[in-house]
């Protein structure tokens, strides 16, 4: 008989048998009386030598009976059954599970997006990111130099190695022109991705020649921009003003550099060598701006890869000591790492975190079970009095667990779905590669070997108490009141809820104070009522002097604009945690070229200080007289004082800057610019414990494209957007306004890292927290009611009200206060690990700690208060009488 | 999943003596029993109800078929007959019995000497 049979026709079998014995029983009764027996006498006789019908029918199916699946279905059923009739436990441990289950599956699916899910390139695991190691900066990677990125490609060290480098174009043509996000990449990147076009092909090494302008286009770009036009690839577009011929298209969803920045066009290096500067960036050996990727031939390491590396590097440094002198080393890192940068970490830690909320739900539930069980102890005492085997009886609660695992992990899944319906809007901008995140099969399998894991967890218990019922004792009317060894049980579960509850709490505390510190904290300047924009100028390679003009223009005309009290341009903006990194010379203290020091800085427009409220601390503001044609200055931040000419005067002294201007005069007499102020630390960072060092030159005298600008307003900042827009319309119709954020957004976007962890991390406290909560109420209760007896003997021996809630309570609080003692070791262990990964606020940790600490306490003391006034309310007739 | 075989027959020795009855002629359950006692003299007292679990036995391992029909006093029966995967069975069976009660037969006989 084949085995689908077996499926199939199993009912009908069966049928057929029970139908075979009933004829059986017949034919014989009939036989009897036709021998004369009577028909009551035949019906017994024909049964007495049939035997037992009822185990020959379950003999007969037991044969067909499919590997036990049957007597697991049996006892699922029985289960079923079994919680049905306890519908408030049911409830109570499938939602505790849900919780602990469904947090889990939400963040699995954020982690394996983020963390765990390979890059979308083949085989991207041999693909890495390689920087430059600065031994000024602490050993901190550095972008490549064009220049040196060349020397790396011609060495052929590496199977192939890429550069690319962020920047923005305006498209014109075709409606309104836009700004796009632009990528200049080494003509070979596509090729070390192994990424094929979509559409016509990748670049080749003539693209990267001067007077070569080829660009590729985004799928995105493609179909938005030019409508999907099949003819797109050899047409011309106008990117800055520039002709760029269009010679391929990327695949639909390809981003590189990977990460929320969406890259909408590819142009190659030709366009640095053939800026109109006095020497491009493409021959500079000292301007580092360049990331680099590289892919590893199969038999390749990582370590080996970066030796040979080195040994290029090192060569440079002696032939060019002053720009290579303190690059002599390189760094080679997967490149998801280098994309999820700190990422990577926060994520496992809310994983952990997550962790922790489901082992409280375990304690919670395995709590539950225990006490259900006690409940139970008769049944199953029969159960192995009558010859019911042990490992029966474990296998029948195991079943139980399981069913309680399955309703638990599916409503857990739901949540999972709510909470990621809820997190990913909130958070896809910000973070890296999110937005295809789904609850695929990924996550099913993960959430169904979390809810088997559970089961087994929660089920130890129980099988150890199954082993050690002493079936006598069960079914004589059990001795109430004795703390017995289930109770102690019990009790560790709470001890070890509420130390992990204070972990876990301690954790989302250190961190919410930490976000509030970076939310609140002096800035340096007032950034409400602040609206910050970018303006891209129709044609930016214009003279110096004409682009100057054009940002005056830009100046008075948005001064005009009602509402708008003060105006100025910042190149880069404060707290956008953009960086100009610059080095220079202090003459008083020369330094050898390749330790000279460095520092960041931004180039502003007079009214800068006054626009953003920054504090000034000494001298003077730049003025509409610090143009090319008075003498350089400079103003420098508290930091900058205090690190560079620590406790001595600043105003009146000299720095030299490398920049240049095409306005200065060729002698270099102009590199020396005079401090003439001081100003607050203005951050420049959202987030950062210390302040940088920071100094600021005139737009005037070191003008560099339209600078981004920031307008103060008198009513709400986001109301000027449109009259600016029509300002500058006015003003340069080809030239789209973009980037256009509140100085409040500009800061909620640099702490939405840590604000998303940080709401996580209090989701899951207030989980944990609750959990604690009903764990404490739940063990409490039951004590209570187990205790009934005991307690009324205690009454009617003249015990108080007081003394009972006394007595209940001190039990609680005893619990809690070994919890807590556990979970400080661990919270302190806690913060640290938040400190290290997450947010440095620097600041002190014990109030965070005592907080959460008097919060548990608190939260355990109002659940411990209602099974103790259950315990002082006790009748000691009723429950003397009710034994 | 335990099934209980007659501990008063040695393992396999009611399946045999089934297969050797239906292979003469196909019947039912009922007239199985009253075959197997009338051809043993009464010597084999079965319960009767253990013949059920062993057909079931045999369907499984497809050594037997059966299909509903009527008896030959007109009574709705099932039927049950030998398959050729049975009559090989059968002949093994028969074969290594034989060779065991000859072997026991072997070891018996000197000490009847």
């Amino acid at each position: 008989m084949m085995w689908f049979d077996r499926v199939f026709r199993h009912r009908q079998l069966q049928r057929d048998a029970d139908e075979e014995i009933r004829l059986h029983l017949e034919e014989r009764e009939d036989d009897l009386v036709e021998a004369g027996w009577p028909r009551e006498r035949a019906r017994l006789e024909a049964r007495r030598a049939f035997g037992n019908v009822v185990r020959v029918a379950e003999d007969g199916r037991a044969v067909w009976r499919w590997n036990g699946i049957e007597d697991l279905i049996a006892d699922l059923g029985y289960a079923a059954r079994q919680l049905r009739a306890t519908p408030s436990f049911a409830l109570a441990t499938t939602l505790t599970l849900a919780l602990g289950i469904g947090a889990n599956a939400a963040v699995f699916s954020v982690v394996y997006a983020l963390v765990l899910q390979p890059l979308p390139f083949p085989h991207a695991d041999r693909l890495v990111a390689v920087e430059s190691v600065d031994s000024r900066d602490g050993s901190q990677p550095a972008p490549l130099s064009y220049p040196t990125f060349f020397e790396f490609r011609r060495s052929n060290v590496l199977a192939g190695i890429a550069s690319y480098r962020d920047t923005q174009v305006t498209l014109a043509g075709g409606g309104a022109a836009r700004v796009l996000n632009a990528e200049i990449v080494s003509s070979n990147l596509f090729d070390v991705l192994d990424v094929r076009v979509a559409a016509g092909r990748r670049f080749v090494e003539a693209d990267e020649r001067v007077g070569s302008s080829v660009a590729i286009v985004s799928h995105g770009v493609w179909t938005s921009q030019f409508g999907g036009n099949p003819n797109l690839v050899g047409r011309t577009i106008t990117l800055d003003n520039q002709p760029f011929r269009v010679v391929g298209v990327a695949p639909e969803g390809f981003n590189y550099p990977a990460g929320t920045r969406v890259v909408d066009v590819w142009v190659t290096p030709a366009v640095d060598a053939s800026a109109n500067t006095a020497q491009p960036i493409t021959e500079q050996r000292g301007a580092r701006m360049l990331g680099a990727i590289a892919r590893l031939a199969d038999d390749d390491t990582l370590d080996r890869a970066r030796a040979r590396l080195d040994g290029v590097a090192a060569a440079l440094a002696r032939t060019f000591p002053d720009s290579n002198g303190n690059i002599a080393r390189t760094s080679l890192v997967p490149e998801l790492q280098r994309m999820l940068g700190d990422t990577r970490t926060a994520m496992l830690v809310l994983w952990g975190a997550v962790t922790l909320v489901l082992l409280i739900a375990c304690a919670n539930i395995a709590n539950m079970l225990l006490a259900r069980m006690a409940d139970r102890e008769r049944e199953l005492g029969i159960r192995l009095a009558i010859g019911g085997s042990r490992g029966r009886v474990i296998r029948q609660l195991v079943t139980e667990n399981l069913l309680v695992g399955i309703l638990g992990s599916s409503a857990g899944l739901v949540i999972a779905r709510l909470l990621l319906g809820t997190l990913i809007p909130a958070s896809a901008d910000r973070l890296p590669r999110v937005t295809p995140m789904t609850l695929d099969w990924r996550v099913l399998v993960f959430a169904v070997v979390l809810s088997l894991l559970t089961t087994l967890l929660v089920s130890l218990p129980l099988a150890v108490r199954v082993g050690r019922i002493d079936f006598g004792g069960a079914l004589r009317s059990a001795p109430r009141g004795a703390t017995d060894s289930r109770d102690r049980v019990r009790s560790l579960l709470v001890v070890a809820q509420v130390a992990l509850g204070l972990v876990l709490l301690s954790g989302a505390a250190t961190m919410t104070a930490g976000l509030r510190h970076f939310t609140h904290r002096d800035l340096g300047f007032r950034p409400d009522h602040l609206l910050t924009f970018s303006v891209a100028a129709s044609d930016a390679n214009v003279p110096t002097v004409r682009q100057i003009q054009f940002t005056n223009d830009l100046v008075h005309a948005l001064r005009a604009v009602p509402g708008v009290t003060s105006v100025a341009g910042s190149m880069a903006l404060p707290l956008a945690g953009e960086h100009l990194h610059l080095a220079f010379d202090i003459p008083e203290r020369p330094s050898p070229a390749s330790e000279r020091p460095g520092a960041s800085f931004a180039i502003v427009t007079p009214e800068f200080f006054d626009t953003i409220g920054a504090t000034f601390e000494a001298g003077r503001r730049f003025t509409d007289q610090d143009d090319a044609r008075h003498p350089r200055v400079v103003i420098v931040n508290r930091a900058f004082a205090d690190r560079f000419f620590p406790g001595r005067r600043v105003l009146g002294r000299y720095i030299e800057p490398g920049a240049t201007s095409d306005l200065d005069p060729p002698d270099g007499s102009t590199r020396r610019k005079e401090i003439v102020g001081v100003v607050a630390n203005v951050r420049q960072e959202p987030l950062g414990h210390d302040a940088e060092p920071m100094y600021y030159l005139p737009y005037a005298q070191l003008a560099w494209m339209t600078p981004p600008m920031i307008v103060r307003t008198t009513g709400r900042p986001e109301a000027a957007e449109a009259d600016i827009r029509r300002v500058v319309a006015r003003l340069d119709p080809g030239a789209p306004v973009h980037d256009v954020r509140t100085m409040a957004g500009v800061l909620a976007d640099g702490v939405a890292g840590p604000r998303f962890q940080t709401l996580l991390l209090c989701g899951f406290a207030g989980i944990a927290l609750v959990l604690v909560a009903t764990g404490v109420y739940g063990v409490l209760t039951y004590a209570v009611l187990r205790r009934t007896r005991e307690i009324g003997v205690r009454v009617a021996l003249g015990a108080s009200q007081h003394a009972i809630v006394g007595m209940i309570s001190g039990w609680a609080l005893r619990l809690v206060g070994v919890g807590v003692a556990i979970g400080l070791v661990g919270a302190v262990a806690g913060q640290s690990i938040v400190r290290r990964t997450l947010l440095d606020a620097g600041l002190s940790l014990t109030l965070p700690l005592a907080a959460v600490t008097a919060l548990v306490v608190m939260t355990s003391a109002v659940a411990a208060c209602l099974p103790a006034l259950r315990a002082a309310s006790v009748d000691p007739t009723e429950s003397l009488r009710s034994e | 999943m335990g099934t209980h075989d007659r501990k008063d027959l040695f393992p396999g020795a009611l399946e045999m003596m089934v297969l050797q009855i239906l292979q003469h002629q196909p019947m039912h359950g009922y007239a199985l029993v009253q075959q197997i006692q009338k051809r043993s003299k009464d010597l084999l007292q079965i319960e009767e109800g253990s013949l059920y679990p062993a057909l079931q036995r045999m369907l499984k391992d497809g050594r037997v078929r059966a299909r509903w029909g009527v008896s030959t006093s007109g009574r709705r029966v099932r039927i049950y007959e030998v398959t050729a995967a049975g009559a090989r069975h059968l002949s093994q069976e028969i074969l290594s019995f034989e060779q065991l009660l000859e072997g026991i037969r072997l070891v018996l006989a000197p000490v009847k000497a």
